[in-house]
């Protein structure tokens, strides 16, 4: 089992679909951030709905490890845990972070684009693109995420890392979601979450009856899809998910709130190769 | 444009880095401020120097809403342009400026460029109000080898948007005549 962009649903769909409401993770051998987040989610969303998850916790070292670094465990109920000491890892490149203030927002993206910085010398066109991004995406979810005022907290979160062959960048919440959020200019304008990613992504609607608003989004993704890099977007019970190997489509997948984003560039965009070593490894590899 | 009626006006002191729609929509006030200040006929020259990153977020909010707000006559004759370092660092305004159905002029490396939509046929006539510095709707139809019809047209568009001034130089039968002019 993994917890990465293109095996979570796997997870969620055993939760939400299948409506287990434990999790064995023992076997995971490879994380990225947007499982990460989905995974974060998830515990808080189950909590929430007083449907808490029992969780036996991943064992392998450097996952565990990697977990920890990243801010999984930071808060969580200990009883949650498996046992054993948490070994100190020093490869995370940035862990979760808490999105909710727009003010703040500016502050975040300096802080994730000096833990690259620290790590990579980056050419600065592409470095600059994913500041970009980063703006766009960090702020969409305080002018998003709760944009009909029916979440008391849509727990917006990043984090970033680097891997063998690219970066990955996640940001997720879990507040009300595309579909709602557009059903505010015109409650017809959607039909279903796939619609609303459709609009979204692919024709750069926004909610707002604003010209100068919207096709962000769509920017992004055709961009990171120029990059031969690989991008996912996941709202409600729809997935729009490309990789330059199988290409693109939209996914129904298991129901779940809010907006989910991950992008993964390749290093050779930011002027940085392809090393051996990097956290596939740490991982053991997913293939163990 | 007489260099008395230019002013400058820095996108640097918001940060190198912007920034936040809200920021953009809060920057505003104070471009707006310098707007005003400008005597009847003056230009805002928009610069990017010393800008890292520019969102379209913060462009649209800061300059794309401004310039919005330019063009529908709010403060009178006076023109707007970007000067930038790269083009690159223009791109999230020229999207959302294109987004707008607006365009604007801008320097660049010492020449010029339009940011946002403007069709082929407009900028090759604009380019031609540029190098003749002052012509008339007359003149450009020849040398454009255009009806005056179509050049009225072009011409209509580029005074809408503020890319060329307008001056009347007459009221004779049948029409009135007007001079154009680069606003460069």
């Amino acid at each position: 089992m993994e917890l990465t962009i293109d095996r979570i649903e796997e997870l969620l769909s055993l939760v939400r679909d299948e409506g287990h409401r434990s999790l064995d993770l023992r076997g995971v051998r490879f994380a990225d951030p947007y499982g990460l987040l989905l995974l974060d989610l998830l515990i808080r969303d189950q909590d929430e709905r007083s449907e808490p998850l029992a969780l036996i916790w991943p064992t392998h070292r450097p996952v565990v490890g990697w977990m920890r670094a990243m801010g999984r465990y930071d808060g969580l109920d200990a009883s949650r845990r498996t046992g054993g000491r948490l070994p100190d890892v020093h490869h995370a490149l940035q862990p979760i972070t808490p999105i909710a203030d727009e003010r703040a927002i500016m502050e975040l993206v300096d802080g994730f684009d000096a833990r690259l910085a620290e790590r990579y010398r980056l050419d600065p066109s592409p470095r600059n693109t994913l500041i970009r991004f980063m703006i766009e995406l960090f702020q969409n979810i305080p002018q998003h995420s709760n944009a009909t005022g029916e979440i008391s907290d849509p727990h917006g979160v990043a984090a970033m890392q680097d891997y063998q062959d690219g970066i990955v960048l996640a940001i997720a919440d879990k507040g009300v979601g595309m579909r709602a959020s557009l059903s505010l200019r015109d409650p017809g304008l959607v039909g279903s979450d796939a619609d609303a990613l459709d609009a979204v992504i692919l024709r750069g609607v926004s909610r707002f009856d604003d010209p100068g608003r919207g096709e962000e989004l769509m920017r992004i993704f055709r961009m990171v899809r120029s990059w031969d890099g690989t991008i996912a977007v996941r709202s409600g019970s729809a997935l729009l998910y490309h990789d330059p190997e199988r290409g693109g489509d939209l996914y129904d997948v298991a129901p779940f709130p809010g907006l989910q984003i991950a992008l993964c560039i390749p290093r050779r965009v930011f002027g940085i190769e392809e090393v051996d070593g990097a956290p596939e490894d740490w991982f053991n590899g997913p293939n163990e | 444009m007489d260099q008395m009626n230019k002013e400058t006006y820095a996108i640097a002191r918001f940060g190198r880095r912007v920034g936040t729609r809200a920021e953009g929509d809060a920057a505003r006030i104070d471009f707006l401020a310098a707007l005003e200040r400008l005597p009847a006929n003056g230009q805002l020259v928009i610069s990017l120097d010393g800008i890292e990153v520019l969102s379209g977020s913060f462009a649209d909010e800061l300059i794309g809403k401004s310039y919005q707000l330019l063009l529908s006559g709010l403060y009178g004759e006076k023109t707007m342009l970007i000067k930038t370092p790269s083009l690159e660092l223009a791109e999230g305004l020229d999207d959302k400026l294109t987004q707008r159905n607006l365009a604007m002029l801008c320097l660049f490396n010492g020449d010029w460029s339009v940011l946002g939509r403007l069709a082929e046929p407009h900028r090759e006539t604009l380019g031609l109000i540029i190098e003749r510095r002052t012509t008339t709707a007359k003149e450009l139809a020849e040398a454009l080898g255009i009806p005056p019809n179509a050049c009225h047209q072009r011409l209509k568009r580029l005074v809408d948007l503020r890319l060329v001034h307008q001056e009347q130089i007459g009221a004779t039968a049948p029409k009135t005549q007007y001079r154009f002019q680069s606003i460069l």
